[in-house]
């Protein structure tokens, strides 16, 4: 029992880990445009799969980054298309 | 002047001279050297004069120096302000985008951010077979702690009122969400069950189309709403855009019966969630995949298809296995969804608890319906309007009377006709849009309860005293709802 509850830990510890590589990468101009024109199709498709559509205009950009985590984990969105669809929220705000 | 007055002598010479006819040496003598003296006086006056002019003449001189000197320091002021100036309208019209002012902005809130969402609902629920008229309510807020790009915090307070005079404060939701990468992350807390579609993603008031939950997610649910435990989830696309696929596996205390009788016997309500396990020996463990197989651009509209497990031992030994398939179909104006539960559950006994429950339900927004010859007032009416139709049902051998309340709220409408072993549903429903997370819903629900199954009432007794049921007359339920996802 106690070599299955170190192994979880090292697992779970080497994703943390693996986690950390490649954040807060800056996006370049060209690969903002393609997410903001992917994001502008996905954006009303991924959403009124389960509800309406909701504008960039009701929240904050810093809101939407939070919202976008949330709906990413509801829907298990891919995280391109996820970024794709902040993009184009944040840009229409 | 001085030169008069030397002109005058010289005629008085002259003329003395003329008249006198002889002048006198001395008094020759004494005018030239009045004539001297006076010319050393006017050459003095000259001197002092020139002199004067020379200081004048300096002056002056200094004060055209000083004034070029002021006008070149004016100068020299005029053109840098005239190039301060310059550069801060250069700055003022070169200033930061709006996605540059928003990220300036988010800098300066910090990192730690914290974010409101969620919803509230007011009802208005009749039924006509308890003689039910009242209103309800219902405040579901979601905060959300965004720490970094990787890391949320989630929870969910749901505030209702219940029968009585006091309010009841449930925590249905508290995760940590934790990004991995691209395709993984892991949750962790009491979340949604991820089993099919409805719990996770239909709920809120302002998602679901209709005001009641469909029969197998009601109070006969057969997959417990809420559980506690880890998940590992994510998604990716497979082919073109749009083409997704995406997967949630997780460990969780799995589910538990109500436990009003001393005994377990078949057809007991579901927990909603399973806190503290107790006379359990195992976790209880799911799976969902749900793919889509259309790409945006096919025109096919977008169609999901899932699949979902759940298995566990909810008491010491016995299993409890469920699994279901479900679909979702969205294309422009159209909305349909739909799902298949089945339910077994080990009894201590040689007998079995199954189960099985259902629903589909489609709905058509009007928003695109062309109207010639209407009022724009009523066109932009009609606009708005949802109309709605759902079909759903749960069957089970039997049910445990002690458990049965028909105290209505929200999601739920108080009839007893859906506590029925084999109960069924038709939900008409009317949907009004005030704005994309704004609705008032209108819902009439036609109960039609199958005769037959098992009716087991305890009463306090460890036997519980066993009766077939009879013919359940069937029920109207009318529901009203403002619901605003906020």
């Amino acid at each position: 029992m106690k070599r299955i509850v170190i192994l979880l830990l090292l697992v779970f510890l080497g994703m943390i880990a693996l986690c950390q590589t490649g954040r807060a990468e800056e996006i370049s101009k060209p690969e903002q445009r393609r997410l903001f024109r992917d994001g502008a199709k996905l954006w009303p498709v991924y959403c009124a799969q389960c509800h309406n559509a909701r504008p960039g205009s009701e929240f904050a950009p810093y809101q939407w980054d939070a919202i976008m985590m949330h709906m990413r984990t509801q829907a298990n969105l891919p995280a391109r298309n996820a970024r794709a669809v902040l993009e184009y929220l944040k840009g229409s705000h | 002047m001085r030169y008069v007055l030397i002109t005058i002598l010289v005629l008085a010479i002259m003329v003395d001279s003329r008249v006198a006819g002889a002048a006198d040496s001395s008094e020759l003598q004494q005018i030239k050297s009045e004539i001297r003296r006076i010319k050393a006086d006017e050459e003095r006056e000259r001197q002092r004069d020139e002199k004067l002019i020379g200081d004048l003449e300096q002056k002056v001189e200094k004060l055209e120096t000083q004034n070029r000197q002021i006008q070149q320091s004016g100068e020299k002021l005029h053109n840098q302000t005239s190039q301060q100036l310059h550069q801060l309208q250069e700055q003022v019209s070169t200033g930061p985008s709006p996605g540059q002012f928003g990220r300036y902005f988010a800098d300066y809130l910090g990192t730690h951010q914290f974010t409101l969402t969620g919803a509230v609902g007011g009802d208005f629920i009749y039924d006509r077979q308890t003689a039910t008229n009242t209103f309800a309510l219902d405040f579901e807020p979601i905060i959300l702690y965004r720490v970094t790009d990787w890391l949320l915090f989630e929870g969910t307070i749901e505030a209702n009122l219940p029968a009585g005079d006091s309010a009841e404060f449930q925590l249905p939701v508290a995760t940590a969400q934790i990004f991995l990468n691209d395709y993984m992350e892991i949750q962790a807390g009491i979340f949604d069950q991820p089993f099919g579609d409805f719990y996770e993603d239909q709920s809120p008031f302002w998602v679901n189309r209709f005001v009641t939950t469909p029969l197998p997610y009601n109070v006969e649910a057969l997959v417990p709403p809420t559980d506690v435990g880890v998940q590992l989830r994510g998604g990716a696309q497979w082919g073109d855009l749009g083409q997704d696929v995406d997967y949630t596996f997780w460990v969780s205390n799995g589910p538990s019966f109500a436990s009003e009788g001393p005994v377990p016997v078949v057809g007991q309500a579901i927990n909603g969630v399973n806190n503290i396990k107790l006379q359990t020996n195992g976790q209880g463990y799911g799976t969902r995949i749900r793919f889509y197989p259309f790409p945006l651009d096919s025109n096919f509209g977008r169609l999901d298809v899932g699949a979902s497990t759940l298995n566990g031992k909810w008491l010491n030994g016995n299993w409890y296995n469920a699994w279901g398939l479900d679909f979702a179909y969205l294309r422009g104006p159209l909305q349909a969804r739909g799902e298949w539960i089945q339910m077994y559950r080990q009894m201590p006994n040689s007998n079995s608890d199954n189960r099985q429950g259902w629903y589909f339900q489609v709905g058509y927004f009007l928003n695109q319906l062309p109207i010639p010859g209407m009022p724009e007032m009523v066109q932009n009416f009609i606009h708005r309007l949802e109309p709605l139709v759902r079909y759903s049902g749960v069957n089970q051998r039997a049910i445990v009377s002690d458990e049965i309340s028909t105290v209505p709220e929200i999601g739920f409408s108080g009839s007893p006709s859906i506590w029925t072993p084999h109960s069924r549903e038709v939900a008409l429903g009317l949907d009004y849009w005030l704005a994309p997370s704004i609705v008032w819903q209108n819902e009439v629900d036609l109960e039609l309860p199958e005769a037959g199954g098992t009716v087991f009432t305890f009463a306090g007794n460890p036997v519980p005293m066993v009766t077939p049921r009879g013919a359940t007359p069937n029920d109207v339920a009318v529901l009203s709802q403002l619901a605003i996802g906020f």
